[in-house]
């Protein structure tokens, strides 16, 4: 497919509003997509690589601006792309304001034809560029990027832009993806879903529905060495808990960072490699020595496990989730802070023991079968089975008592469907999290609140830039009085108005309370605020005191 | 099967003018010839350098391609004294490079030539002007373009018989001059192309400021740079794709 037909297309599907209409664009997309769909359905989320690897391109953003003045030139600098970026917002927007093309390539003067960029050839390029590695390879990175740009048009280097810097933003989430795949090539919602949850790999799952239908995606099955999406959970009590199932199993919820656990086969029928990965998929092991020989010692056959690892004191008493972080994704120094933060590993649940996958088992199987191939009964979390309320909330005294941030509550019959937040698994939590975030926009409500702000929108700093991104919005939890003088605080501010949109200089700092914090291709930041409520204004925090992009990333990877 | 030795000079000299465009490349050891052929990732600059049998102490090769990490390459060869002479053996078993300076044995570990870009197909261009100049008068018009922009125009004048190397900035502008006065030759034809500079400031890094350089030049065509080092046995051609002149 060549890359002008498929920014063509993607051009068309950031212009479509409705969800429909843009499922139904990205289908009429991967139909056309040929041999490159595996590709295609990972560019149109802004990916190269699939999303259990964490393969990233590493590229910089001033590594980008280089590439984009150089194919931009003459006399054009990675300053002037800077400063149009200051001016439009967005780097696709910046890349296509240039003309692109005045550099040749020496295949012109070869004698063959000319060739467009394909799908396939940007993709290629882009994985060489992430293999780049070594002294000189930040400059083949930029002379790889610049033989791109130079071969665009301003619509191609518009998503080429945005490709390499992974914000897509065309409004394609994972769910519009995987609604596209069963449209285009018929297949069953459950089906796609299933194998989008084992297999972590949009690409792979759409070439097997076009090739080889539902017997193609059922035979798809999880495999040690590619991690799966965690299973997730929502608040809840123990009453709704036993509402539901009448018995709950109920266990302590760490404070820590959420880790799976991939124990390969080795080759003379013992234990071959140990990965861990953090809750993005991101690998880790090389940071978690300490966790990686517990498991070694203590686990008895390959496996998947899903659990925790939480810092304690000397004591062994749990100590706050930012301890954990001083040892996750540490490069240097690891055995350093090997011997000052000392790691537990709860394990909670067992993905897949052998060669079997556990993933339809019901939760009080997989527990058992986690309890039989841990022999450390310490890296294991203990499964409270109860129907008797009384003893659910002694059992949640008990954990906040030892330092724990509350219980988890979970059905006890049910399976383990990874990515999601059902309701089969309940956190019980006392506090309720809020973030400090700038208020960027706003709208004007409707009948009687027409005169006043209803809608805020909200960002947060993203300090290397010293610009905002945003987050998503709040309108809920805010009386008419309030809105009223939120109105009369925000309105001097208001910097341009258009319909009932206007947006806002950074001044006003809202607290702002929260469930959850889910990656979303809606906001700027990549993430988006689960169930916003706005909690009070903090006139004594300015914009530079509000969260950072990176201070909600580890927020979202705290959950 | 290949084995060899050569100068510390001349190695450095063959590597260097290779290792401005690329990182890893494929080595052709010929029977008569070391040869490379490598552009760089952007497929703008290309560069053709053979290095004769007769430039070595010693050569024996029977046609085989390796790969090679230029940069490690690099590192060991500067690891000998200027005079220095460099054994090369090449474990066909192990695919591994057997290097000696002067007591010191090195294994190289080598790439996959199939891992490594495909080599470029050389361009047949028909280019109507020849300039025949020495490495510093490049050196310094390159020097001087790079003070103003990052663009520098190659331009033969048929009426005046002269080769211009000019460079336009956002404020300054520089031209160098050279008459045929000035030139070791010149083949007066119609001439006039942009280049990048980043990639002429590299090539020119490469070129021995004391040779003779041969400027193969055309009409928004490729440029050809052509010197010879190791005493007429190696010879290295640049090649590099304009930019469209937009006015």
């Amino acid at each position: 497919m060549e890359f002008e037909a498929f920014a063509e297309r993607v051009d068309g599907i950031e212009a479509e509003s409705g969800d429909i209409e843009t499922i139904e664009r990205v289908a009429a997309l991967f139909e056309t997509a040929d041999a490159e769909l595996p590709v295609v359905a990972r560019f149109v989320q802004g990916r190269v690589f699939p999303a259990w690897s964490s393969r990233t391109l590493d590229i910089g953003p001033s590594l980008c601006y280089t590439a984009i003045a150089r194919a931009a030139g003459p006399n054009v600098s990675a300053d002037d792309i800077e400063a149009r970026l200051a001016d439009r917002g967005e780097i696709g927007a910046v890349a296509a304001s240039y003309e692109f093309g005045d550099q040749q390539g020496l295949a012109a003067f070869g004698g063959g034809s000319i060739s467009g960029l394909t799908v396939d050839d940007v993709d290629t390029d882009l994985r060489a560029l992430a293999a780049a590695d070594g002294s000189g390879s930040q400059d083949r990175k930029v002379d790889i990027l610049f033989g791109l740009f130079r071969q665009c048009s301003r619509l191609e280097a518009r998503y080429l832009a945005r490709l390499v810097l992974g914000e897509m933003r065309i409004g394609v989430g994972e769910g519009t993806v995987r609604d596209a795949i069963c449209e285009a090539f018929d297949q069953l919602p459950e089906a796609v879903a299933r194998a989008l949850q084992v297999t972590n790999d949009y690409g792979e799952v759409a070439a097997v529905a076009r090739e080889e239908g539902q017997a193609g995606l059922d035979g798809l099955e999880l495999d040690i060495g590619r991690p799966v999406q965690s299973m997730l959970a929502q608040a809840g009590t123990a009453a709704e808990a036993l509402d539901s199932w009448e018995e709950a199993a109920a266990e302590v919820k760490f404070d820590g960072a959420r880790v799976q656990i991939h124990v390969e086969a080795g080759e003379d029928g013992g234990l071959g490699e140990v990965s861990i990965y953090s809750r993005n998929m991101d690998d880790v092991t090389a940071a978690l020595p300490d966790i990686v020989d517990v498991v070694r010692q203590s686990v008895t056959e390959p496996c998947i496990l899903d659990g925790e690892v939480v810092a304690v004191d000397d004591a062994g008493d749990p100590l706050p989730f930012q301890h954990v972080l001083r040892r996750f994704r540490r490069k240097h120094d690891v055995d350093r802070m090997v011997e000052e933060v000392t790691l537990r590993l709860h394990a909670f649940d067992c993905l897949r023991a052998g060669s079997e996958g556990l993933l339809e088992r019901p939760l009080v199987d997989r527990h058992r079968r986690l309890e039989a191939l841990v022999t450390d009964d310490e890296a294991v979390a203990d499964l409270l089975l109860s129907d008797d309320p009384d003893e659910l909330a002694a059992f949640e005294a008990e954990a906040l008592e030892a330092g724990h941030e509350g219980i988890m509550l979970k059905n006890p019959q049910s399976t383990y469907s990874p990515g999601d937040r059902g309701q089969n698994w309940l956190k019980r939590k006392p506090d309720v999290e809020t973030v400090d975030l700038v208020v960027t926009g706003g709208e004007w409500g409707e009948g009687r609140r027409a005169s006043f702000l209803g809608t805020f929108l909200l960002s947060v700093r993203e300090p290397e830039t010293n610009g905002y991104r945003t987050i998503g919005k709040v309108a809920t939890g805010i009386t008419d009085e309030k809105l009223a003088e939120l109105t009369e605080l925000l309105e001097p501010h208001i910097t341009a108005e258009s319909g009932q949109t206007v947006d806002i200089q950074p001044s006003v700092v809202f607290e702002v309370g929260y469930e959850e914090i889910q990656p979303s291709p809606t906001y700027s930041s990549g993430y988006a605020l689960r169930f916003p409520r706005f909690v009070a204004v903090r006139p004594d925090k300015s914009p530079a005191d509000c969260e950072t992009v990176d201070r909600i990333e580890r927020l979202a990877e705290s959950q | 099967m290949f084995k060899a030795i050569v100068s510390a000079d001349t190695l450095t000299d063959a590597l260097d003018s290779v290792s401005v465009l690329v990182d890893e490349c494929k080595i052709r050891l010929n029977e008569e010839e070391f040869s490379i052929r490598a552009v760089d990732p952007a497929n703008v600059g290309m560069v053709d350098l053979s290095l004769d049998a007769a430039a070595f102490e010693s050569y024996e090769a029977d046609g085989g391609v390796i790969g090679v990490n230029l940069g490690r390459l690099q590192d060991i060869a500067g690891m000998a004294n200027s005079g220095d002479l460099i054994r090369f053996e090449l474990d066909e078993e192990t695919r591994k490079l057997h290097i000696g300076i002067d007591g010191l044995s090195y294994t190289l570990a080598l790439i996959d030539p199939d891992s490594i870009r495909q080599e470029p197909d050389i361009p047949e261009l028909d280019l109507p002007a020849q300039i025949v100049l020495e490495g510093n008068q490049l050196d310094r018009g390159i020097t001087a373009a790079d003070m103003v922009s990052d663009h520098i125009s190659l331009r033969v004048d048929e009426g005046s018989e002269a080769f211009y190397i000019e460079a336009e900035g956002d404020t300054d502008d520089v031209d160098l001059e050279l008459t045929s006065e000035d030139l070791i030759d010149l083949t007066a034809g119609p001439a006039d192309s942009l280049f990048s500079l980043d990639y002429l400031k590299d090539m020119n890094k490469a070129i021995p400021k004391a040779t003779e350089v041969t400027v193969d030049l055309g009409e928004e065509f490729p440029v050809k740079l052509h010197y010879e080092f190791a005493e007429g046995l190696g010879h290295v051609t640049y090649m590099l794709a304009p930019r469209i002149q937009s006015e």
